[in-house]
């Protein structure tokens, strides 16, 4: 019960946020940390017993027998650090938070909504269970950026909704076909969407072929896939910070775990046909959003489309269907979830308060002005360009090398490799020009930030999210064993390893 | 016991509505000629609300066989009071108990114990809908149900337009009724029978076919299906908002019923399905797309949920094509789950706008979060529910439609075999439907309050009740289906 706990009380958290009155805000954010705290408690918790790799802390009833459907819930290596990162990310988004005042009962209320549906994605043990809690996310997201975002929140938020729910409706036919076409040892339909059966179960490598893209396309718009990535830079950008931060830092991993725990997990042989198609739009992702972060003015569009880009590592580690690969990419989802929601509360609400302005042709030598801050967040940029010694150089190594086992087993191209190559390259090139553009350049533009202004340090709990946020990148970069010792076991038990 | 008065005991509930509605109509003439208006719509409500009431309890005596009622051979074969049909009957019932304490607030008339004596007959029209085994009482309680819902349209004396959906409604459904009666009549040719049972038992002709492409244009009015939905915007916007909801919720369990009961014969022959399947295939799609596209347009409360009733009926005609027991009992949750929805909908508008004196525009509701939060969320949690989102039960509503229809070929090599790809067209449908939902959701919930035209309205105890009965059993049925469909899979 210790994991589905996270669940319950996210959204017991939701219910008291809510039904508090607008007027007592102070104590309204109390409870919200409160609450974000007792989630990563709980899930460090689990952490300290999980054992092996097997699902641990299984709850289970029967849920509508007519159907097939029970509500079983676990958790596993796999499903492990995304809790943790959740954990992480909800407490810093209530930090940076801390200063919203409108209508913050409801604020929350939607905001741990969203984290107890997010929590309930990781721990589903049955498709239908997690396609639920995967729907339960969508909706508040709408909520969030609609009412408390910046310009352009209309637009972004229903885009993004609308993306969210295509991407589900794919994921449900996929989940149906799943439903009548594994069979069991007999040739009988099995009829349940309990996950442990259907990976018993058998899916005919037709039918596969065609499920499997389903499934893994819809989940993958979620994950920011290209060309179906276009929700999220605008999404991010128009969302209040702390939504951002669960954006890039949680949302976008629901999708890649989708996409590792169903399509890859129930359909191996779908992935082993599609390997290559998935590899290529993950470098097309790496790459192209690469390419475009460099391009913007915007800094919180950099930040988005960098996120597109470095969830392309996610979906490449997938594709290798190697353990190695698979574990980078599991750790990628991690890491991305610390550093992007790093950069985001950065950019979001600690340069843009004191700022004022986004451009990134208004800063003026912001080195000077905010020194600590920059710092930070040249930390920050270092470490989502993969710097060693944080968790992103780890992650995206795992990936490479995953990669390159691929090739040399010649189960991927070589291409892929040299695309990756690139990747990597471009990633350097836009982090240090932006960081450049940021910081170091002067601006030519006149209302720009004034050369005599000063600006004041980051506030309490600011500083506290930045240090648990880049405190975790370094924990995990300097010791990646706390997380792939847990994942490794796990990974070894997925049907793709099975022969 | 003797035969009449056992008779009379299975019938006792309707009987005691019949009695209700009397009373109502009675004391409303005489003691309270010349009291208030608010006197008279509160008079008449207890009686008729009483009567209900009472109704129910009896019918749940009959569910839990503590009252004679069950047995089939007592109305001669005219109705079949089996489990399955007693409880949607109390469903009905239900709702139409909490339809009525919108009645009561919603005081557009003068004809006050007219007003609620129809709103009981369409009520026990229903109730004989869904319990009927013979065509003919099949038909003439459909009939009731029509004639009673035409009268009530035109209520609202003070709007012309009332009167123009009424007339354009009664136009549409005569014809639509005659088409049934014609449809029927076939059915009734092939075999020399009237009970449905028989008639399930029928060998596919060419007479058969026929039979239904009637019958679909009769209930395809009813149910609001494509393209027989012409009167559905007009009078949904028009009609006094409580009868919009009941015409929207409780015709359509009745009609829905009636359409299962009267497909049986095609699920056994294999000539009749491959015939009757692309006729609702093209039903569905059609209201699918005529629903949703329409809607997306709608400045206007009460006709974005007009077309997105039109959409609704298209999603179950999903379900009507697997032409199994899932498929019947996923219509029949459908249908259930729906029109909770739906009903729930329109109470809660009616609520916001019988003060506002027109017709609700969505703008009109812009800030409802700070003015009356309850309803907002009460709304929200409806139209999210027709919008198919988990866990409310509409989702497991339209969940269970696809399920069943994939069910009837689910061995596929590819997409465009079975049903997959009208699925997946259901499905793309209803992200489009999304849309204009969280539109108007927008207005309730994300809207600044400084536009706001909603005044604070007093939400009033038997009104607030219902809509939170409504709610309840949203999420209930939601969170906890399985009582429901085992009893609808009886």
């Amino acid at each position: 019960m210790t994991a589905l706990l996270t669940v319950i009380l996210s959204f017991i958290g939701a219910l008291i946020c809510g039904l508090m009155p607008a007027k007592s805000y102070k104590s309204i954010r109390w409870v919200a940390l409160a609450t974000a705290a007792a989630g990563f408690i709980l899930s460090a918790i689990c952490y300290s017993n999980l054992s092996d790799g097997k699902f641990a802390d299984k709850f289970e009833f029967d849920w509508i027998p007519s159907l097939g459907i029970s509500f079983i819930t676990g958790y596993d290596g796999i499903s492990l650090p995304l809790m943790l990162v959740t954990g992480l990310v909800a407490i810093c988004g209530v930090l940076f938070s801390w200063n919203i005042d409108t209508r913050t009962n409801h604020f929350y209320a939607f905001y741990f909504a969203l984290i107890g549906g997010v929590y309930g994605v990781f721990l589903s043990l049955d498709l239908f269970l997690l396609f639920v809690f995967y729907e339960i996310a969508v909706v508040p997201k709408y909520f969030l950026i609609a009412i408390w975002g910046g310009v352009r929140r209309q637009f972004a938020a229903m885009k993004l909704v609308l993306y969210s729910f295509g991407g589900s409706a794919l994921v449900l036919l996929g989940m149906i076909a799943l439903f009548f076409l594994t069979k069991d040892a007999n040739g009988k339909a099995l009829e349940t969407f309990s996950l442990v059966a259907l990976q018993n179960g058998e899916v005919a490598a037709s039918a596969q072929y065609w499920i499997f893209p389903l499934l893994f396309l819809g989940f993958a718009i979620l994950a920011g896939m290209w060309p179906f990535h276009t929700w999220a830079p605008t999404g991010h950008v128009a969302a209040p910070t702390a939504t951002s931060m669960l954006l890039a830092g949680v949302v976008m991993k629901l999708g890649a775990y989708g996409c590792l725990r169903v399509a890859i997990g129930l359909l191996p042989e779908g992935a082993q046909e599609w390997a290559d198609y998935v590899a290529i739009f993950a470098i097309i992702n790496i790459v192209y959003g690469a390419f475009v972060a460099l391009k913007q003015d915007d800094f919180k569009f950099v930040i988005g489309y960098s996120s597109v880009s470095h969830m392309g590592f996610v979906l490449l580690g997938l594709a290798t269907l190697n353990e190695i690969g698979l574990k980078g990419a599991v750790l990628q989802m991690f890491s991305h979830g610390v550093i992007g929601a790093l950069l985001f509360a950065l950019v979001g609400t600690v340069i843009y308060t004191r700022t004022k302005t986004r451009m990134l042709d208004e800063f003026h030598r912001l080195i000077d002005h905010m020194p600590g801050i920059s710092w930070v967040f040249i930390a920050a940029g270092l470490a989502s360009m993969g710097l060693p010694g944080f968790s992103g150089f780890i992650s995206e190594l795992y990936v490479l090398i995953g990669v390159w086992d691929g090739v040399s087993e010649s189960s991927l191209s070589s291409w892929i490799l040299i695309g990756a190559g690139l990747g990597i390259l471009m990633t350097f090139g836009y982090t240090l020009v932006k960081i450049h553009e940021a910081f170091f350049r002067k601006s030519k533009i006149n209302n720009a930030t004034k050369e005599s202004t000063t600006y004041p340090a980051m506030t309490i709990p600011e500083k506290f999210g930045v240090t648990i946020l880049l405190g975790a990148s370094l924990l995990i970069g300097i010791c990646p064993w706390i997380l792939t010792d847990k994942i490794t076991p796990s990974l070894k038990l997925l049907k793709l390893f099975a022969n | 016991m003797d035969y009449f008065l056992e008779l009379l005991l299975t019938l006792l509930p309707d009987l005691i509505v019949v009695v209700a509605m009397f009373a109502a109509l009675g004391l409303d003439y005489s003691k309270f000629r010349d009291a208030t208006l608010t006197r008279r719509y509160n008079t008449s409500f207890q009686i008729t609300s009483i009567g209900l009431f009472i109704g129910i309890i009896i019918i749940l005596l009959q569910i839990l066989e503590k009252m004679p009622g069950l047995d089939i051979q007592k109305t001669a074969g005219q109705l079949s009071l089996t489990t399955t049909t007693l409880t949607i009957k109390v469903i009905i019932f239900a709702l139409g108990l909490s339809a009525l304490t919108l009645v009561k607030r919603d005081q557009i008339t003068k004809h006050v114990s007219e007003y609620y004596a129809l709103f009981l007959l369409a009520t026990l029209g229903m109730g004989f809908v869904t319990t009927s085994q013979n065509l003919l009482v099949a038909f003439v309680s459909l009939e009731l149900v029509s004639l009673s819902l035409y009268a009530m349209t035109a209520l609202n004396q003070s709007k012309a337009t009332s009167a123009e959906a009424a007339l354009k409604y009664l136009t549409f459904g005569a014809v639509a009724s005659g088409f049934l009666l014609f449809g029927l009549s076939y059915l009734y040719g092939a075999t020399g029978e009237l009970n449905l049972t028989e008639i399930g038992k029928l060998e596919s002709s060419s007479l058969l076919i026929t039979a239904y492409l009637l019958i679909f244009v009769g209930l395809g009015f009813k149910l609001a299906l494509a393209p027989f939905h012409l009167w559905v915007p007009d009078v949904y916007q028009a009609a006094p908002t409580p009868v919009a909801g009941w015409i929207g919720s409780g015709s359509k369990i009745a009609a829905a019923v009636l359409l299962i009961a009267l497909l049986q014969p095609v699920a056994n022959s294999q000539d009749l399905k491959s015939a009757v399947i692309p006729l609702i295939i093209a039903l569905a799609v059609a209201s699918m797309i005529v629903g949703n596209l329409g809607a997306l347009r709608q400045t206007n409360l009460k006709r974005l949920l007009a077309y997105s009733a039109i959409a609704n009926a298209g999603y179950l005609m999903v379900g009507v094509l697997a032409f199994n027991e899932d498929g019947n009992q996923s219509v029949l949750f459908y249908i259930i789950v729906y029109s909770i929805g739906s009903l729930g909908a329109f109470a809660v508008v009616s609520v916001l706008t019988d003060q506002l004196g027109r017709d609700a525009e969505i703008n009109d509701f812009n800030g409802c979060w700070k003015t009356i939060p309850s309803l907002s969320i009460a709304f929200l949690i409806f139209l999210l529910s027709m919008a198919g989102i988990p866990p409310l039960a509409g989702f497991l509503g339209k969940f269970y439609l696809f399920l069943a229809a994939i069910s009837a070929q689910p061995d596929v090599a590819s997409l465009n075999e079975g049903f997959y790809w009208l699925v997946a067209f259901a499905l793309v449908m209803s992200v489009v439907s999304l849309y204009y939902y969280l539109r108007v959701l927008k207005a309730f919930l994300v809207a600044p309050n400084e536009e706001s035209n909603a005044n604070s309205v007093s939400i009033g105890g038997a009104a607030g009740f219902a809509i939170f009965a409504l709610v309840a059993a949203i999420i209930g049925l939601g969170l906890w289906p399985q009582p429901l469909l085992n009893i609808l899979a009886q």
